[in-house]
């Protein structure tokens, strides 16, 4: 039933949580499977500096995330197509769900406080009303 | 509770915290997370001014420029000099123009408060230019490296215009240009010779180098009629290669700033904001945003036409150009503490700067993103 599958991966262990799940999905079903995941620029910073900062330090974060998921996924016999990018989550998930032609996107529950949640919604909250496909949310 | 010093202090550094934090939830720029808070706190608690107070923001806005200054890749300017140099003069020299006159001939403002949002609109966020250009890419491509280029050369002119145009013009000012252009020539050498001489010790005298000829200078610049951060880019541009090629010193002096200087700087500068000067002044504040970006457009998007920008590419450009924050903001600051300007201009030029940091960004990533989109990472 799918062909190609997106898991968004943010490094946590929700994120690590959905891409074993999506692994097994992936297997099941034939499926290519696609991981994303995004780093966060701060949208106005004060200085370069503050930029080089915050870069370096997700290039760490996503570095050792990678390495587990290259490890998860070879062990379950799968093999990952995955990629980095720097922008706006959301945004960027959904565009690369789109230039993947996904049928199905996978993604760990993204919480954030309970007032941020009500307010601005998660980001699971927010790919589920913009992905163009069906959103497994794994908890 | 705010006579007691330590309690005072606490506040402070407390709202300087309560910034960092959420900043680091909402993936937004402290600064500007702290411009909001100290608006709040201005406007709620009442921050009082304390003369410690202004020391320290003071000394915040002088390393704010500094770093900022040491952040120029001389390099890339000189390998794009035309470019960088055309598009830059102009995205200084046009804003400045058409909001110091609107202002006067719009609003009806005095020739020195008109000058005052002149400079502050005039500004480029190098920072916010960055930061896009990494998501993008960009910052790879030659085009990426002409514009972060012209970036700087905007900000040299806002900051030669702070400090020339209210200078008083005397023998003392020619005294200040002779010592300021002195020791910009010996510092690319003489610095670098300093630090390897005393090495990178926990007492930091090459920190206490740079303060000395930091406050020296600025206290030079204030005395003449002059601006501090004025001597502070200079300097701060002359030591840039050094400090390309040896980051530690800048890192260091970066934490300290951004650590105990800055909040200071950015509290104190969202605590003069009036709550009630924000509704009042809602049309002026959306007129200075609306010229700063049509100005930017009159100026910019010709010459990257001339330098032969695909048509997307030069919209990118410009609107990236047209972007704002610290020193729109320091410029409108130094108005209000000079009493150039009163608080509810003050107000009104502060959140047209803190709007062209949003707006021109949001617009450009919306609608004008080059074809190359996000680009990938190596982590």
């Amino acid at each position: 039933m799918f062909k190609h599958i997106v898991i968004a991966n943010d490094g946590s262990e929700g994120g690590l949580r959905a891409l074993t799940l999506a692994c097994d999905l992936a297997k099941l079903h034939h499926a290519t499977l696609h991981m994303i995941s995004v780093e966060e620029i701060p949208d106005v910073p004060a200085s370069i500096d503050e930029v080089i900062e915050i870069k370096t330090e997700q290039n760490h974060k996503f570095h050792d995330a990678l390495v587990k998921a290259r490890a998860v996924a070879k062990e379950k016999g799968i093999k990952l197509d995955a990629e980095v990018v720097a922008g706006h989550t959301v945004a960027a998930i959904v565009a690369f769900v789109k230039s993947r032609n996904a049928e199905l996107l996978v993604v760990g529950f993204m919480g954030h406080s309970a007032l941020f949640d009500r307010i601005i919604g998660s980001t699971a909250d927010r790919l589920v009303r913009l992905a163009p496909c069906p959103v497994l949310v794994v908890k | 509770m705010m006579d007691n010093i330590w309690l005072a202090s606490a506040v402070w550094i407390g709202l300087a915290l309560a910034s960092s934090l959420i900043s680091i939830r909402l993936a937004l720029s402290v600064a500007l997370i702290e411009i909001v808070v100290g608006a709040f706190g201005g406007n709620l608690i009442g921050l009082p001014l304390t003369p410690w107070v202004n020391y320290l923001a003071g000394l915040g806005a002088i390393l704010l420029t500094f770093l900022a200054g040491a952040e120029v890749d001389m390099e890339v300017v000189r390998r794009n000099l035309g470019a960088s140099i055309g598009i830059g003069f102009v995205s200084f020299l046009l804003p400045y123009l058409g909001c110091m006159l609107a202002a006067r001939y719009v609003l009806g403002w005095p020739w020195p408060q008109a000058q005052i949002a002149g400079i502050s609109l005039s500004t480029t966020s190098v920072a916010v230019v960055y930061a896009v250009m990494v998501e993008t890419g960009l910052n790879k491509t030659e085009l990426g490296k002409i514009i972060l280029a012209a970036c700087f050369v905007t900000d040299l002119g806002t900051v030669l215009a702070l400090g020339v145009v209210f200078a008083s013009f005397t023998i003392w000012l020619l005294a200040f240009a002779a010592a300021t252009i002195v020791v910009v020539a010996l510092l690319p050498k003489a610095g670098p010779r300093f630090f390897a001489l005393v090495g990178q010790r926990v007492s930091e005298p090459q920190i206490k180098f740079l303060l000395l000829i930091l406050f020296a200078l600025g206290g030079f610049a204030s005395a003449v009629g002059s601006e501090a951060v004025l001597p502070a880019y200079l300097i701060g541009m002359a030591l840039a290669p050094a400090f390309q090629h040896d980051p530690e010193l800048p890192h260091r002096m970066r934490v300290i700033a951004f650590a105990v200087l800055t909040p200071f700087y950015f509290l104190k500068a969202g605590s003069l904001v009036e709550a009630k000067a924000l509704v009042s002044g809602a049309l002026l504040i959306a007129l200075f945003l609306g010229m700063k970006m049509a100005t930017k457009f009159v100026g910019i998007l010709p010459l990257t036409r001339y330098f032969r920008f695909e048509n997307r590419e030069g919209m990118y450009t410009t609107l990236l150009m047209s972007t704002g924050l610290t020193f729109g903001s320091i410029s409108a600051l130094y108005g209000l503490t000079h009493n150039i300007i009163d608080q509810e201009q003050y107000t009104i030029l502060l959140t047209s700067v803190i709007g062209s940091a949003v707006v021109p960004t949001v617009i450009a990533q919306k609608w004008f993103l080059p074809k190359i989109g996000l680009a990938k990472q190596e982590v």
